[in-house]
């Protein structure tokens, strides 16, 4: 698999990172899905980015992590093209080799919020997003269907949202997310409202379903030890203005099991390791 | 004070009901009986139960004039509301028609609308559409605002995925806007049926034809306070039943709520 080595300006630690890619058919030489070259973004006079560089190869699931206001949605936001283009002052920012456009079909996008349409059942909110990208109806609904029992709701297809509760809600929309059966899904801190407990069974499940999809995942979050337990790698970004401080592979073996890795020493070095360069980069 | 907890079943509410209900009309009997009040001026429950009896059963004229409002009400709702709503989602498609039509709505808001009555009459004459018009100019105005109200709640997440997704504006309009508006639209719609029977029954009142209000004008002046109450507790069942109406007919719609 490809190596990738950078250096990272501000904590100066180099970092190797190996992508995990399962058997994915990527020709050589294909644009990478998400591809940033010293990105500045700045909304007027607010630099809400600056020189962020980060080459994201296929199948690879990238956890970035950071602070409130170190430009990690608005990353992901330009990414899913729900930003004017204009935003972008210096560098680039390609999605599979393209100027980032709205509702690319190759790209799924994941909100904090479930976002489930009340009106609808869970089925129908399952397959909500395959219905706007146009797939017939037969085919949606046995794919939503299938990802429903997969997420473990396959007796409340008819239920509506404000049946279930706040994990069964997020249930629904991952069943949304991987019914696009898109390349790329970006996900904005999707278990973050969560209780702990709650949060582990859907770390667990997003695993299982990305493993199977063999997608690559943007996965924002403000919570360290999920970034790492999700992450082949951990980008670490720091706010005012918000750049990348360090970029860590985590090269804990997979499949990976959430509970298994809470009593899992390399998981709490790698930790121990990201923590402490977190605080230095952010004291300076 | 502080309120009383008490617990109290549903039964001994409905017979707490039904006796301070029967109270009052055999109070209103005895002050008839006593002659402490004059049931020329004032009517008396049984004078009322005996018109009731005989409009309804054995003249059994009050079914047609019943039955002609309730058709002018059920018309003035159904044109104003669905009028109301596609204005008000046109509204909230082109913000800049609303800012272009606002203080024309604003100032027709603003008045107090049954005063169109008699121009509407003139207008449309003495028949059904006179009181249609009028139903629907009030009910238009109510519904209206819920609609736009409505139109404009819409949650940003769901525009936020929608975008993602890359659903057309006229499909985000069908798929999203528009049944998220509908419990708004709701509210708005249950103040403009009983706005739709308000414009109907005063129309009637003041020059009609036929329907409850001409007879409740007629039987006023002919000094039949026991026919004009019969009427009115007519009129009060016909509210009542169609916003019962209405209230299953949203259950439905909202089931999801």
């Amino acid at each position: 698999m490809e190596q990738i080595m950078r250096r990272t300006a501000d904590t100066g630690f180099t970092v190797t990172s190996k992508a995990h890619t399962p058997e994915l058919a990527v020709a050589p030489g294909a644009p990478g899905p998400l591809e940033i070259d010293s990105a500045t973004i700045k909304f007027g006079d607010v630099t809400a980015l600056t020189g962020v560089s980060l080459s994201v190869p296929a199948g690879q699931f990238v956890s970035i992590v950071g602070p409130s206001g170190c430009g990690k949605t608005t990353l992901l936001n330009y990414a899913a093209g729900l930003l004017p283009t204009e935003v972008l002052t210096e560098g680039a920012i390609t999605v599979f080799g393209e100027q980032p456009r709205e509702g690319r079909p190759e790209l799924a996008y994941m909100l904090a919020r479930d976002s489930l349409l009340p009106w609808r059942t869970a089925l129908g909110n399952a397959e909500f997003g395959a219905e706007a990208r146009g797939v017939g109806k037969e085919a949606r609904r046995k794919k939503a269907r299938q990802l429903l029992a997969r997420v473990g709701l396959g007796a409340f297809e008819n239920a509506y949202p404000k049946a279930l509760s706040h994990g069964m809600r997020q249930r629904v929309a991952l069943a949304r997310t991987f019914c696009l059966g898109a390349d790329l899904m970006l996900m904005d801190e999707p278990f973050g409202a969560l209780d702990a407990q709650t949060k582990m069974q859907l770390e667990e499940l997003l695993l299982e379903l990305w493993q199977e999809s063999g997608s690559t995942v943007i996965f924002i979050t403000h919570d360290l030890s999920e970034a790492i337990a999700l992450g082949d790698r951990v980008i670490v970004m720091a706010p005012r203005p918000g750049r990348i401080v360090a970029d860590v592979p985590i090269d804990l073996p997979r499949p990976r099991h959430i509970t298994a890795l809470q009593t899992d020493p390399d998981y709490h070095k790698l930790y121990a390791h990201i923590w402490s360069s977190m605080e230095k980069a952010f004291a300076s | 004070m502080k309120p009383v907890n008490q617990k109290v079943s549903n039964g001994s509410v409905l017979i707490m009901r039904i006796m301070v209900t029967a109270g009052i009309f055999l109070l209103w009997e005895l002050a008839a009986v006593q002659a402490w009040i004059d049931p020329a001026y004032v009517g008396r429950p049984s004078g009322i139960f005996n018109s009731l009896v005989s409009g309804l059963i054995k003249e059994g004229d009050v079914w047609g004039e019943l039955g002609w409002t309730l058709s002018a009400t059920f018309l003035a709702f159904a044109l104003g509301s669905l009028t109301a709503v596609i204005v008000g989602m046109l509204f909230v498609l082109f913000p800049t028609l609303e800012k272009v039509f606002e203080p024309l709505l604003a100032a027709m808001n603003a008045m107090p609308r049954i005063a169109l009555a008699p121009l509407l009459i003139v207008w449309f004459g003495l028949g059904m559409g006179s009181k249609i018009a009028i139903g629907f100019s009030l009910t238009f105005f109510i519904v209206l605002q819920a609609a736009v109200a409505g139109g404009r709640g819409i949650n940003q997440d769901h525009v936020t995925l929608s975008r993602t997704l890359g659903l057309s504006p006229s499909r985000l309009f069908w798929k999203v806007t528009m049944p998220g508006a509908v419990p708004v639209m709701f509210a708005g719609l249950r103040l403009g049926l009983v706005a739709s029977l308000l414009g109907v029954v005063g129309g009637e009142i003041i020059a009609s034809e036929r329907g409850l209000g001409q007879k409740v004008a007629y039987l006023a002046a002919a000094f039949d306070m026991n026919g004009v109450w019969a009427l009115l507790f007519v009129l009060a069942f016909a509210g009542i039943l169609l916003s019962w109406a209405l209230d299953r007919m949203e259950a439905w719609l909202l089931r999801w709520q």
